[in-house]
């Protein structure tokens, strides 16, 4: 402001100076003048203030020249080197500003990197704790179809024991002796037949939860076909009953009784006859299951 | 008379002493080759602000040396003033718009690298 005012106070002087010398001033003063003007009142004060001071030096150096001695080449001289003192100013003053703006740039550019970076390595961080809890999900899974498999086999052996698995056109069928589950001419379980059925149970948890189970009653060829066919058919139906009170889904599962219409052994030796009373449990394939299986 | 005679003589004895007794301006000449010199290292020829500035230094830095070697070493000394505030004048010109390339290639960076993580597939 105190530059301003002593350049003002100058220039007032110089028109003073220059009425009474009746000359107009040189063209370079009036140069001069109009360029720390425009540089005065431009970014310079903030951007360079040190080179506006000292283009207001000159500027003085060469209004003083003109008041003490009129249009001299001196003046002259001056009136140029403060034009361009001012246009120094002025272009270091743009070069500041522009050198300010490209470091802001730049660090704008670093800042919006480092954020980027810092996102991209929480999101690398978190896929890594994904992987390492999908890692310990597969684990626990694999345990637990290990564990399931086991008891499959363990099943499948137990079953083994006392049953005949076979697989046939109609699907899966698991044979049990007559004689183990009933008295002769009952429909009721025995004791010992439960165990051996929580096994077969067991083992049917095992297979496609989709896939339907029928159960089969078959007697040898003693005795009328009607009793045959009634005692086949409440035999079946305890086996199914006692089967769904052991978690076999009682929508999956069916019985049915053929008396001794289907025989796979001799009904005229004792052993033939043996065989053919049984129970059969028929693990029917889903049609997905057949599909695949194809 | 005789002192008048003798009162003129004293005085353009007197104002030759002095014309003749300006130093060469020599300094002054290697301070504007110096600054011409940078002017042209930055690439002042390239820019045609700065350009006419150097061009203008050059041609007051020639008519300096044909005035010292006419003895005329006053009239060196103030074309040599117009010359070097010509000179760095040039100088600060180019430093600007050098400044203001930078400043340009700074924003066409940060634009590229803003399409670039805007595209799909760059870590958001």
């Amino acid at each position: 402001m105190k530059a301003s005012i002593v350049v003002q106070t100058g220039l007032v002087l110089a028109l003073a100076g220059a009425g009474c010398a009746t000359a107009a001033p040189p063209p370079d003063l009036l140069t001069a003048r109009a360029s720390y003007a425009r540089v005065q009142s431009g970014n310079a004060a903030t951007h360079n203030p040190a080179d506006l001071h000292t283009a207001k030096k000159a500027m003085e150096a060469a209004e003083k020249s003109y008041l003490d001695n009129g249009d001299t080449r001196e003046t002259r001289d001056l009136a140029y080197i403060a034009d361009r003192r001012a246009q120094i100013a002025e272009a270091r003053a743009n070069a500041t500003r522009s050198t300010q703006n490209q470091q802001e740039t730049i660090s704008d550019m670093h800042s919006a990197t480092s954020s980027q970076l810092g996102r991209a390595n929480q999101q690398l961080a978190q896929q890594g704790q994904d992987m390492k809890a999908k890692e310990a999900a597969l684990a626990v899974e694999k345990e637990a179809r290990a564990a399931a498999e086991k008891r499959a086999a363990q099943a499948a052996a137990d079953l083994a024991k006392f049953a005949s698995v076979k697989e046939e056109a109609r699907g899966m069928v698991i044979t049990l002796s007559g004689a183990v589950l009933f008295a002769s001419g009952k429909s009721d379980l025995l004791p010992g037949a439960q165990v051996k059925l929580n096994s077969v149970a067991e083992a049917l948890t095992q297979q496609d939860p989709d896939s339907k189970l029928v159960v089969e009653g078959h007697t040898d060829s003693q005795g009328g076909d009607s009793y045959n066919q009634d005692l086949s058919q409440r035999r079946a139906q305890q086996v199914r009953d006692y089967l769904v009170t052991r978690g076999i889904a009682s929508d999956r599962v069916t019985s049915q009784g053929f008396g001794s219409s289907r025989s796979i052994a001799d009904n005229k030796s004792a052993e033939g006859r043996a065989n053919n009373r049984r129970v059969e449990i028929v693990v029917q394939p889903t049609a997905q299951a057949k599909t695949s299986s194809l | 008379m005789k002192t008048f005679i003798v009162a003129i003589t004293t005085t353009l004895l007197f104002a030759l002493g002095c014309g003749g007794s300006h130093p060469p301006p020599t300094q002054q000449m290697a301070d504007v080759q110096s600054a011409d010199r940078s002017a042209i290292e930055l690439g002042a020829q390239k820019n045609p602000r700065a350009s006419l500035h150097l061009k203008l230094a050059e041609e007051q830095l020639a008519l300096a040396k044909t005035a010292m070697d006419d003895d005329d070493n006053e009239g060196a000394t103030s074309l040599l003033s117009r010359a070097k505030a010509d000179a760095e004048l040039a100088i600060a010109l180019t430093r600007e718009d050098n400044a203001k390339v930078q400043a340009t290639k700074a924003v066409d960076q940060s634009n590229a690298a803003r399409s670039n993580n805007a595209q799909p597939g760059a870590a958001q």
